[in-house]
């Protein structure tokens, strides 16, 4: 890390540290606004566990609290006081940027063992991915309003930044701890297991079948312990239902940014569980071709699958949009070669400016209806949809073009 | 098949740019005039009741006879009082209130915007309805001092003996709350927020309370004479939010069709109902939900989503007296009082252009999204335009290629002498513009501060001096980057930051545009300039066009037309901005210095840094 590196990493934590002092309301704020809190990660919801877990309940008693029983733990360790939370929070984020810096500074967004892109030589330094992490404003957002996604968010860097340096251990930790937060990440194994094997170090590569049933086993065992100490904790298995099921089964249909609520609403309850295990299906049905297609660069494969599972999970939040397009900062260098930035950058700009003027128009002003939001959250979506589309389309682009250097340039039509 | 196109308009940079050009000049045109179309019977609607419960004027009002003289007592009493402190009258008001068999509360309030104090004490009695649960209530409000500041004697007057006679009826089934106010202004903004538990700490709560509030209804009777004219039913919230169109349409069909009163609104003495007359009404609604202040009491109350309106009376040789409009609010009451539920059927978003026309969102929101549309367009535009690329403008990319072959033979074509290297020809800078852009916005943040914080008195003099500084400081700012950036970079550079503060423009006014259609509207209209602005190096007589225009389309310029459309001094408009943002809430003011003023500035910058670069020699 050079001074530079440093000096993004200062101003994101002073900018934090200013909004959370200047503006002592607006983490209040900010934490009931939809688009960043969801019930899964609000940190209102938190406090009631936390509440209900020191005072001798259950936490998961009354059906609001939806988050895993690690995080009680961690939590009422703390000393409760709100400049503490904060400034835990704001660590976060600094290990997340660190992480990326880590992930930048490896290489291997440009130079994999089966790709090396011709566009090295434009990537961003390190310091400016940090910066366009921690200088986001979704990610800041997220930050003060202290959803539970921040720490997944770090974790979930943290686990590439060691799969990156071939250091299997730790990716793996890292990565169970955020599928046992938040239970999508446990979509990026796939990639996570081709990427750390690309990047080991070591001069004799077990094959890659023993590589991944070694890890698959050190993986269970890793879920196994987090399990069994979240047992200890709460003293009973109800956690399991209350928070895995929340995901996968949708109770709380509080509007997000997703595309389910609103379906979920409408839909008549015969036809609940079908949709319900087509919703998830769909989720999981984009990890093989996308680890497959994507073999040579296994790192964008992996961010694809978090740009994608940001759209179509069950509770989704800006703060994943965040992680994804902080992440995706890494292929800068094939910028270039996408062909709707501009476009898709002023489209998610509306959507994050009507979104919440329809929410207003919605809620508060009584002269819309659920209809106004939940088609800003279908503009959302589709935006997002289209940029990992088309990041897909500049990184396979950046592919082609090294196995064929004469079609540089050339304009690409669909047939 | 359906990507051929947009690649081969790649290599035809020019047609897309025309395009662009041509279909955001006509966006324009088709919003502007779509808004004069709005007037013709073909595009407008009659009114009409939306809500079946409410039965307007299907019941017979027996207020008047001996009644009257009790109004005419309770005025002379309210004429004695005319000049006593709030205090004094809160208690003579109070006493009657509590004489006729009410509960009664009083509340004192106190507020500070630019340099002054405001400060009164609202009374209020609650009606509890005999065949009610108290979990609705309906407002009957009189200010002390109407909104011109002249004793509300009629108003008041009536208030208290509808009060006495309200209560001898036993069918109401909302609460009825009687609110005298102290100003117009003020006291019905700390009453509706002490209702709702959300006032200041220099308010009182409210002692005695009742259930939601379902509608309001203001009467305004100043003045001696006992005769009217005609009802003046004023309509607009803070904000530009409105009131259920119901409601209006409620009063309108009371007045004129049960009591024969003619009804006006926006000021419109002699409406024939033609054209002219629809626009002029239209427009003048338009201006009042622009600037977002508040017409009268009622305009408090409709940001907590509560419909209110104010009925005043206009004129003084009519053969109208008080009994008139004590029937009429009595009818209204009635209409109130059948509602099963909040309003909700009609419209919340129309133009009224006649008492019985209007226009809703549908017909009348594309010519404030057309403008915006056109904004974002030329944004788009300038983005895709080459001479956004440093380097040199308008590289040809590619080499012209052979005729099409058959399909799948494209990819074996293999073209000798590529120009590009492998990032893709001439990119743009984005970090001098963008800082620009944000840099200006963040700058809007000084004026809003400046002008909600200082005295009344210094007002004048702080706006000349801001003026001073916003014309200096968009030719400063152009200075310092021509003369820091290297010369190939400042068009481009010149040319993003606008695509980029249009683009934000755009973005922001179709945002508005859904909250409050008329400022989303006039903002776009005092913005158009900036998408003929641009930077010509070439022809400083052009730039100096350009100057003057966008000088003359300027915020401040703005503020002159609105002061003098009102008559009053641009301070007074700023001070009547500073309390609107104090008291109401109004967001005004955030609007025009957080995001019309930077976008003006950008526009400015790269207007004068056509001048800068001719005399500077950096033509880039």
């Amino acid at each position: 890390m050079d001074r530079k590196c440093l000096l993004a990493i200062g101003a994101g934590a002073l900018i934090r540290l200013v909004l959370f002092t200047a503006f002592p309301s607006l983490p209040t704020i900010l934490a009931q606004r939809v688009e960043i809190s969801t019930p899964v990660t609000s940190y209102k919801r938190l406090q009631e566990g936390i509440y209900l877990y020191t005072h001798g309940v259950s936490p998961y008693d009354g059906g609001v609290f939806h988050q895993a029983p690690l995080l009680l733990s961690l939590f009422s360790i703390l000393p409760p006081s709100t400049i503490v939370t904060n400034l835990l929070y704001i660590l976060a984020d600094i290990f997340s940027a660190i992480s990326l810096i880590r992930i930048a500074s490896s290489g291997v967004p440009t130079v994999t063992p089966h790709h090396v892109s011709p566009r090295k030589a434009n990537s961003w330094p390190p310091w400016a991915i940090a910066a366009a992490f921690l200088f986001n404003p979704f990610t800041i957002a997220t930050c003060i309003a202290r959803p539970t996604i921040v720490f997944t968010n770090t974790i979930i860097l943290h686990s590439i930044a060691a799969a990156v340096n071939g250091r299997r251990g730790p990716a793996f930790v890292s990565m169970a701890m955020a599928s046992y937060l938040s239970l999508y990440p446990a979509l990026l194994l796939p990639p996570l297991l081709f990427l750390t094997y690309d990047s080991l170090k070591t001069t004799s590569k077990p094959s890659i079948q023993a590589f991944s049933a070694i890890t698959t086993i050190m993986l269970s065992i890793v879920l196994m312990i987090y399990f069994k100490l979240s047992h200890m904790i709460t003293g009973s298995w109800e956690f399991v239902a209350s928070t895995y099921g929340v995901h996968l089964l949708l109770p709380d249909l509080t509007p997000n940014v997703g595309l389910w609520w609103y379906f979920f609403i409408e839909m008549f309850d015969s036809f609940r569980a079908f949709f319900l295990c087509l919703f998830q299906l769909h989720l999981l049905i984009y990890v093989p071709p996308v680890c497959l297609r994507l073999r040579k660069q296994p790192l964008f494969a992996l961010i694809t699958l978090i740009g994608i599972s940001s759209i179509f999970k069950s509770y989704p939040a800006i703060g994943d949009t965040g992680l994804y397009l902080s992440l995706l900062m890494l292929y800068n260098h094939t910028f270039s070669l996408m062909r709707y930035t501009f476009f898709l950058a002023a489209a998610i700009l509306y959507a994050t400016f009507l979104g919440p003027a329809f929410y207003y128009l919605w809620v508060y002003a009584g002269s819309g209806n659920a209809n106004f939001f939940y088609a800003i959250t279908l503009v959302w979506s589709i935006s997002n949809a289209l940029i990992v589309a088309d990041a897909i389309y500049a990184a396979l682009r950046d592919e082609h073009e090294t196995e064929r250097p004469e079609l540089i340039g050339k304009d690409v039509v669909q047939i | 098949m359906a990507l051929r196109v947009p690649v081969n308009l790649r290599k035809n940079l020019s047609v897309v740019l025309y395009a662009f050009q041509g279909l955001s000049i006509l966006a324009v045109i088709v919003g502007l005039a779509s808004l004069f179309l709005l007037p013709l019977d073909e595009y407008s609607r009659r009114t009409y009741i939306s809500e079946n419960a409410l039965l307007p004027g299907q019941v017979h009002a027996y207020f008047g006879g001996s009644e009257q003289n009790i109004v005419r007592a309770f005025r002379r009493e309210v004429d004695l009082l005319g000049n006593s402190t709030s205090d004094v009258v809160a208690e003579r008001m109070a006493e009657i209130f509590r004489s006729a068999g009410l509960k009664v509360g009083k509340q004192r309030y106190s507020y500070k915007a630019a340099g002054g104090e405001y400060t009164g004490e609202n009374v209020y009695a609650v009606l509890h309805a005999p065949r009610g649960d108290a979990t609705e209530a309906i407002v009957l409000c009189a200010p002390w001092r109407n909104i011109d500041h002249l004793l509300n004697e009629g108003g008041v007057a009536l208030t208290l003996a509808l009060s006495r006679y309200f209560k001898r009826w036993s069918l109401w089934s909302k609460d009825i709350i009687f609110l005298i106010s102290s100003d117009a202004r003020a006291g019905p903004q700390a009453w509706v927020d002490a209702y709702h538990d959300l006032h200041g700490e220099n308010i009182q709560s409210l002692s005695v309370k009742s259930g939601a509030i379902q509608g309001v209804v203001v009467v305004d009777y100043p003045g001696a004479y006992h005769r009217f004219e005609s009802l003046h039913i004023l309509y607009d919230g803070i904000n530009g939010q409105l009131p259920n169109l119901d409601l209006i349409n409620t009063a309108v069909q009371i007045s004129r069709d049960q009591m024969g009163l003619r009804t006006d609104l926006q000021e419109m003495w002699n409406h024939d109902d033609g054209y002219r007359h629809r626009l002029k009404t239209m427009l003048r609604g338009m201006v009042n939900q622009a600037l977002g202040h508040s017409t009268g009491p009622h305009s408090s109350f409709i940001p907590y989503h509560i419909d209110a309106i104010t009925l005043a009376t206009h004129g003084d040789g009519g053969w109208h007296d008080e009994g008139s409009l004590g029937r009429t609010v009595e009818s209204v009451f009635r209409s109130l009082n059948n509602l099963l539920e909040h309003f909700h059927q009609s419209f919340f978003f129309y133009l009224l252009m006649a008492p019985k026309r209007f226009v809703s969102i549908g017909t009348y929101l594309p010519a404030a999204m057309l403008l915006a549309v056109g904004l974002t367009l030329t944004a788009i535009r300038l983005w895709v335009d080459p001479r956004s690329r440093s380097g040199e403008a308008g590289v040809k990319v590619e080499e012209k290629e052979e005729k099409k072959g058959e399909k799948g033979e494209k990819g074996e074509k293999v073209k000798e002498g590529e120009v590009i290297a492998v990032n893709g020809g001439p990119k743009r800078e984005l970090f001098l513009p963008m800082s620009i852009v944000i840099g200006v916005h963040f700058c809007g943040v000084i004026p809003f501060a400046v002008f909600n914080s200082v005295d009344y008195k210094s007002m004048s003099s702080v706006f000349y001096i801001f003026i001073a500084a916003s014309v200096i400081l968009p030719t400063l700012i152009s200075i310092l980057i021509t003369l820091t950036a290297s010369p190939h970079r400042l068009l481009p550079a010149f040319h993003l930051s606008r695509c980029f503060s249009l683009l934000f423009l755009g973005m922001f006014l179709s945002t508005l545009a859904t909250l409050n259609f008329s400022l989303s509207f006039l903002i776009g209209l005092f913005s158009l300039p900036l998408m003929f602005a641009r930077t010509t190096p070439d022809s400083v007589p052009l730039a100096l066009v350009n100057s003057v225009l966008l000088q003359l389309t300027s915020p401040f310029a703005a503020l002159f037309v609105v002061a003098g459309y009102w008559g009053l001094g641009v301070e007074d408009i700023l001070k009547e901005a500073s309390f609107g943002w104090w008291v109401w809430g109004m967001w005004t003011p955030i609007v025009v210095w957080c995001v019309w003023w930077p976008a003006w500035v950008v526009g400015r910058i790269s207007v004068d840094s056509s001048i800068v670069m001719a005399v500077t020699g950096k033509r880039g």
